[in-house]
């Protein structure tokens, strides 16, 4: 991709060049930038920032599931071939839930709290037979049969959100801001995550581990997915196919197909004699083996032909018709084969063998596999249709099996109908199970992904979105290589540069951009008449040495050859005007590579894409009136796409443009403009001021932590019964706004404060990122946040009984204990809870298996309680209670248990410029330092964190953030906003501070507050933007004295929850015997830990007892208490001689004096 | 050692006195004077603020802590609090705090019975008290425009059918405690600067390198006198110590043409108050706790944790005893 002015070329050719861009001057209107930036909001607004996911959804749901269906209508039993069932239709209904027989309407929010699953029936309608022994009976059609559920992503269009207003969504109990793109499934929100790919159906050359190049071509086709390597091992060309048992010479190959004479190889591979002289060993070597003729080949191949053993494959592959069959259907199964034809794969498998060999001449044609050009995203949707066949045909073979089992009884008691058969259970328990377990497993596609979905996590408003644009990587993340995590240059604009995890992930889960969009597939047929009408001559009608012939350009139609055309340049244009023109898709991208002398054309779903706008000889399409329409509502972002303004380009067609950045770079070589150049960055990544003038690690680190930022969540936040919620008290919108930031709605639901920062060192608490707080500002709300968790009780059934509700005893004894609950036995709504407070009684029957015939007064009930586990000395409340029916409907109770907590030391915060620190010490008001306007900053921070951080862009957000508390007006700073104005210049910033008294560079004079003397430097002081994350002390402190031990050896528990203690691990074992602390390690491996006392017998050295009644100590091997010591050693000591006993082997102590 | 009298007489002028905003000057004395003033206006000075709620019926969106975080904010007019006791040393309530002399009570009902929403503001706050109320913002000079758009400080907002009802009370304390008794909004000073121009030297200056001096300084310290053209000092308390004008000047290349010192022994306060107690009162509040203070100290003379607590300035302040 080539961006930004061509100076080069303009500074050779002065005088040819002015002369140029002269006359366009003349022609042109006058040249004024045109402030583009309307078009984000409004793509934004016709878009929304999921599209990619709701588009994938919507194809499949309308167009894909009907191809499914109509490829697999016909379903006919193996026992009698007259009953027979043909889909006729399918469609996917409305969102409902049938309860009780009942159906009734759906909305998400509903699915949520009552943890159901937000799907709609899949209908179809059938014709069916069910045959009679031989009798004709007519077929039968019946409609509306409903074969399963499909889950509906929120917000596509079968949802009933679709199309719905504010007003309508808040009815519906929706935050409006929610972006959609997820399921409700059990009442989980799961998204599926983007998954990224090689592209399939087109030819990959790399080099394989030996340094061998190789071309690589993944065919998929509805029925098969195969793999076909051509490799130059030794100057020999060889196939590697999974159908064949070893590699085979690729001239074999050829003649198999047809191409019996070397010369036709040769002839298709052009006259050029250096690519004749490279295919000469693999022609050698095949008349070494002796085939000369197509019979001769395929006899070869057929012993190479990999037999399936398996019963069930072989059953299948009943027709392949041996090698023959492999070569037909399997090699390079995108080109079908007609009545014998082979010329179409012959063409194929020359323009690979061609490929190779420039690979093999010049190393610059190699493949980067890297690059996203090459790569496609699978989307929910894709990834539904697959598990959706899947299911499907597993449902019909069901049925045939079952069909066939019923026909093959002797005597029926009903009529046979096959209809009544089609069993809902496997589609719908199928999709569901999928979903919420993330594992694509199927074994029809030779497909077996675990993970693909991910629970949205509402950590944050910010973090839902984030969850959206992830794309999860096709690599294993073990694998220790640099080029898939490196940044790549064709990523611009496409996905987000900033924008992922550090660790072991770091560079492979990517994330998209702001506009990116992602295609789904695209009819071909339309594509093709197009083409031939354009000119292209068809490959059918070429003879062998045409293919190569230099005067013409190969046509590429999704990686299939569609023929060749003499005016590339020319196609291309033509091609690209029809799409401007709206005759073909927006996304068809069309892009002529050279060097390949291939013009591609793409259809396929997966590419991703961006609109830019379209410039004719440098000078934008879109003038002036176009931007004022759109203010005043005429126009819209699709009118701008329908007249040709603007078009998306796929990451291939951007290699034939050369985009300028602005209006006022663009040359006469220009072809496209950016709309703004901070859409490059994603939604996390957006959030960030002046990014562009940090660290680029920094912007890194604040796309993972914006994500743990605690604020507000959704606007229906307070109806959610999530398990675990944390909010902010007092939320606020930043002062150094984005445009990101307008658009995502993060201004509406911002996670975090604007604190007023000193930027100085005090106190000595603030070392190594610490921050120093003011207590008044924490008394009046600052940091403050809500942690509301969920607890759940049931009340069980069982066959013949229930649990049932109690009423708390109100007795004397009993009064506190029960003071919480209610007479049902529930806590009631704001009652103050604390640890250890009983919130739930319920009556459980002593015996679950009674007898149907009991009396209910019979049955006897004990009571059973659940106790409140929180934070000792905190009081927490409880918010709401809720009751629904749960999975297996028995009734369920939620509680929300919310807990507010202010700020205390340990605390994490963090800047939006991945500066977190710890809270260090919270220090009264009145030892703050303070400046003469009465300034008292809310908390100060260590200038420490600066030189080597270099979040220089903090420092711009501290002076853009206190120029606009002073002049009221938010300020900008957006990433690279500067030049088009949305991002404040630090001049302008400088400016306003001045006017309103303050120093330009924003430091203040301050006094200190504990001596009332000046500070001897002058402050750094400002407001910024702080998040206050989710890891609190409160969730981490943990120390134990004595407590709960292991079963087993008597050790102290592990872990915080289990009040566990804290492990002296081998290594600090390891520094205490080093150091000779042999007491402290005795200490702290026996007596803090298991001590146990134990009899020896100093004769047999075996463990004896010691009888606890007699007091006599015995020793049970020598049968006497003759020679037995007690001693102390660990219990697990104990435990391993006996567990070394068991296995027949004999541990003996030697005891010594001490 | 014989203790010389480091006693002085420290003045106060008034420059401009409001309701709830106060600037003065304090002269002959020092910072570690003017500071003690400020800690204590700050966080010692009582006020009462509402303490503990008692919530019967809260259906709106905020949570009860919420809402009585945002009670315990409001000032309450605490003209009273000095004279007031704290809870925690009432003898007539046993230290529960909910007796006459150590509390007051609020009461707030408040239900949106129709289709507006319905703002529950500090005017909804009833007080058994008639001098413990809540500030009352609207009729004060620095107030808003309209007295009747000023319905107090917004508590909660209540929709169709939602009800707040408490029982407040109200207890004497200080800003040390908790910021909410704090009755200071802003209190700060600044040392008062002595501005020296080198009148000779301006003189060789052209007029443009005037304006260029003048201009140099954020504030406006300087002006130019329109008839007699000369660089004069206008507002020296506007200076803000930043030394852009020093600076400007030794960029010149005429050091010494201003010169600016700060007043070691005269300090500038400016004092806004909550609404909680008028400015001018909480000076004198102020005053008198530090006074209060200062007899504790006194006080613990002889006593060994006298000696403990104040090691040297104990001894010190019995006068090398």
């Amino acid at each position: 991709m080539v961006m930004g002015v061509m100076e080069g070329s303009d500074a050779l050719h002065p005088s040819q060049g002015m002369r140029e861009v002269d006359k366009q001057f003349l022609a042109a209107p006058v040249k004024s930038a045109v402030d583009k930036f309307q078009l984000v909001p409004e793509f934004i607004k016709v878009r929304g920032l999921v599209k990619e996911h709701l588009d994938s959804f919507n194809y499949f749901i309308t167009t894909d599931i009907k191809k499914i269906v109509e490829a697999n209508n016909f379903v006919r039993c193996t026992f009698d071939d007259k009953v027979y069932l043909r889909y006729l239709k399918v469609s996917v209904g409305k969102p409902s839930v049938v309860k009780d027989g009942i159906t009734d309407e759906m909305n998400p929010q509903q699915c949520r709290l009552g943890e159901m699953t937000y799907s709609a029936p899949i209908c179809v309608d059938i014709e069916y037979c069910n045959g009679s022994y031989g009798h004709i009976v007519h077929p039968q059609v019946k409609k509306g049969v409903v074969i399963g559920r499909m889950p509906i992503m929120l917000r596509s269009s079968h949802c009933v959100l679709f199309g719905k207003d504010e007003e309508e969504l808040a009815k519906l109990g929706e935050c409006p801001l929610d972006p959609g793109g997820y399921f409700v499934v059990k009442g989980n929100e799961k998204v599926i995550l983007i998954q990224e790919q090689l592209s399939k159906n087109r030819i990959i050359i790399d080099k394989d581990k030996k340094g061998c190049i190789q071309a690589s071509i993944m065919s998929s086709t509805s029925m098969t997915k195969a793999k076909t390597t051509l490799v130059m091992e030794k100057e020999k060309i060889y196939l590697n196919l999974n159908s064949f048992t070893s590699k085979v010479p690729i001239m074999v190959v050829m003649k198999a197909m047809g191409m019996e004479t070397d010369q036709e190889v040769v002839q298709m591979l052009g006259r050029d004699p250096q690519y004749a002289a490279l295919l000469l060993p693999s022609m050698e070597d095949c008349s070494n083996l002796g085939i000369y003729t197509r019979k001769q080949a395929l006899a070869f191949l057929d012993k190479k032909h990999r037999k399936w053993n398996n019963s069930n494959n072989s059953n299948n592959r009943k027709d392949d018709g041996g090698a023959l069959g492999v070569l037909r259907d399997i090699f390079i199964a995108t080109i079908q084969v007609k009545d014998d034809d082979f010329h179409r794969k012959c063409a194929y498998v020359v323009v690979m063998l061609r490929r190779m060999m420039d690979a093999y001449l010049n190393k610059d044609a190699l493949d980067d596999k890297d690059y996203i050009g090459n790569k496609r995203l699978e989307l929910s949707g894709t990834l539904m249709a697959l598990l959706f066949e899947d299911l499907f045909k597993t449902m019909n073979t069901g049925l045939v099996a079952y069909s066939d089992n019923l026909l093959n009884k002797s005597s029926r008691s009903t009529k046979f109908d096959i209809s009544q058969h089609i069993s809902r259970e496997d589609i719908t328990n199928g999709l569901e199970r999928s979903l919420s377990t993330g594992n694509w497993n199927l074994a029809r596609f030779k497909m077996d992904k675990k993970g693909a979905t991910q629970i949205v996590s509402r950590l944050s408003f910010i973090a839902a979105y984030g969850y959206m644009t992830k794309i999860s990587p096709q690599f294993e993340k073990s694998r220790k290589v640099s080029g898939p995590r490196a940044l790549q240059p064709s990523q611009w604009g496409m996905l987000c540069p900033c924008d992922t995890p550090e660790g072991e992930q770091c560079g492979l889960v990517k994330n998209l951009s702001l506009m990116t969009h992602v295609t789904t597939d695209e009819e071909e047929g339309p594509i093709i008449t197009l083409c031939t009408n354009l000119g292209v001559e068809d490959l059918s009608l070429l003879s062998g040495e045409e293919l190569h012939s230099p005067s013409s350009y190969l046509i590429m139609l999704n990686g299939s050859i569609l023929g060749k055309h003499r005016r590339p340049q020319l196609f291309a244009t033509s091609m690209r005007k029809l799409r401007r023109a709206g005759k073909i898709s927006d996304f068809v991208s069309v892009h002529v590579n050279e060097k390949q002398r291939c013009v591609y054309i793409a259809s396929d779903g997966g590419r991703v894409c961006r609109p830019l706008v379209i410039a004719d000889n440098g000078v934008s399409r879109i003038k002036h009136h176009h931007m004022k329409e759109l203010k005043d509502g005429i126009r819209n972002f699709d009118s701008f796409l329908r007249e040709g303004l603007i078009e998306y380009l796929d990451v291939n067609e951007e290699n034939n443009t050369l985009i300028a950045l602005y209006e006022g770079e663009a040359t006469s070589d220009t072809t496209h403009i950016e709309i703004e150049p901070f859409t490059i960055l994603g939604v996390c990544a957006g959030l960030i001021p002046f990014p562009h003038h940090n660290q680029s690690p920094r912007n890194t680190y604040q796309c993972a932590m914006g994500k743990q930022a605690m604020g507000n969540i959704a606007y229906n936040q307070l109806c959610r019964m999530d398990t675990l919620i944390y909010l902010l008290v007092y939320p606020q919108r930043p002062l150094l706004t984005t445009r990101t930031i307008e658009l995502v709605g993060y201004d509406k639901l911002g996670a975090g404060q604007n604190a007023t920062v000193a930027v100085m060192s005090y106190s000595g608490y603030d070392i190594e990122d610490a921050i120093v707080m003011n207590k008044s500002s924490l008394d009046r709300g600052f940091g403050r946040c809500i942690v509301m968790k969920r607890h759940t009780a049931v009340y069980q059934k069982y066959a013949n009984t229930s649990e049932q509700f109690s009423t708390p005893s109100r007795a004397p004894h009993d009064r506190e204990r029960n003071q919480l609950l209610d007479n049902d036995g529930l806590a009631s709504p704001g009652e103050i809870i604390r640890h250890q407070d009983l919130y739930f009684q319920k009556l459980v029957p002593e015996n679950a298996n009674i007898s149907v015939n009991a009396h209910p007064s019979n049955i006897k009930y004990r009571p059973s309680r659940q106790t409140y586990k929180g934070a000792e000395g905190e009081a927490a409340v409880v918010d709401r209670v809720a009751l629904c029916s749960d999975k297996r409907n028995n009734l369920s109770v939620k509680f929300m248990i919310r807990h507010t907590r202010r700020p205390e030391v340990g605390d994490k915060f963090s800047s939006r410029h991945g500066q977190k620190g710890v809270c260090g010490t919270i220090v009264q008001q009145e030892d703050f330092p303070f400046s003469e306007r009465g300034i008292c900053p809310d908390l100060i921070m260590n200038p420490h964190g600066f030189p080597s951080r270099m979040t220089v862009g903090k420092m711009i957000e501290l002076l853009g953030s206190k120029a606009g508390v002073s002049c009221g007006r938010f300020h900008f700073g957006s990433a690279f906003g500067e030049p088009s104005g949305h991002a404040d210049k630090v001049e302008d910033i400088s400016a306003t501070l001045v006017k309103h008294g303050f120093c330009y560079n924003g430091k203040d004079f301050l006094y200190s507050g504990i001596t009332g003397t000046p500070l001897q430097a002058y402050i750094f002081m400002g407001p910024i933007y702080y998040q206050k994350l989710k890891h609190m002390v409160m969730d981490k402190m943990h120390a134990r004295g004595m407590g709960p031990r292991q079963l087993i050896t008597r050790q102290p528990t592990e872990g915080r929850s289990k009040n566990g203690g804290l492990r002296v691990g081998e290594m600090e074992r390891d520094c205490l015997i080093a150091y000779g602390a042999s007491n402290l390690i005795y200490e702290r491996l026996m007596i803090s830990s298991d001590p146990f006392e134990v009899q020896v017998c100093r004769k047999c050295g075996l463990l004896g007892y010691e009888n606890h009644k007699t007091k006599a100590k015995v020793c049970s091997t020598c049968k006497n208490g003759d020679n037995i010591s007690s001693m102390k050693l660990p219990y697990a000591c104990k435990l391993l001689f006996q567990e070394i006993q068991s296995m027949n082997i004999v541990p003996k102590l030697t005891l010594a004096d001490s | 050692m014989e203790g010389a009298s480091y006693q002085r007489f420290p003045k106060v002028k008034i420059r401009e006195l409001k309701d709830d905003y106060a600037k003065f000057e304090l002269r002959e004395t020092d910072a570690s004077m003017a500071n003690a003033l400020r800690r204590v206006m700050i966080a010692e000075v009582p006020t009462i603020a509402i303490d503990l709620v008692e919530i019967e019926v809260n259906s709106s969106v905020l949570g009860d802590e919420f809402i009585a975080h945002r009670l315990g904010l409001i000032p309450l007019t605490s003209e009273r609090a000095m004279s007031m006791r704290f809870s925690r040393d009432c003898d007539a309530c046993d230290g529960d705090g909910q007796c006459e002399f150590c509390s007051v009570e609020f009461h707030l009902r408040a239900k949106c019975i129709n289709d507006q929403t319905l703002d529950v503001t500090s005017k909804d706050l009833y007080s058994s008290d008639h001098t413990v109320v809540p500030v009352d913002f609207s009729d004060s000079s620095s107030g808003f425009e309209n007295p009747e758009d000023q319905r107090g400080i917004t508590i909660v907002k209540l929709r169709k059918g939602q009800e707040l009802r408490l029982r407040a009370i109200a207890r004497k304390g200080i800003g040390k405690d908790h910021a909410k008794w704090s009755p200071a909004a802003t209190v700060t000073f600044m040392y008062e600067p002595e501005i020296h121009i080198n009148e000779e030297m301006m003189e060789t200056l052209s007029l443009e390198e005037k304006t260029s001096v003048v201009e140099s300084s954020p504030t406006k310290v300087f002006g130019i006198n329109p008839h007699t053209q000369q660089v004069e000092v206008v507002d020296p308390e506007a200076y803000t110590y930043d030394d852009e004008v020093l600076k400007k000047v030794e960029a010149m290349g005429k050091p010494g043409l201003v010169e600016i010192y700060a007043k070691e022994d005269s300090f500038i306060f400016t004092v806004e108050s909550t609404g909680a107690v008028k400015a001018s009162q909480l000076l004198l509040n102020a005053i008198e706790v530090l006074k209060q203070k200062l007899d504790a100290v006194r006080l613990s003379e002889d006593t060994v944790e006298g000696d403990d607590q104040f090691g040297e300035l104990g001894a010190h302040m019995r006068g090398g005893g």
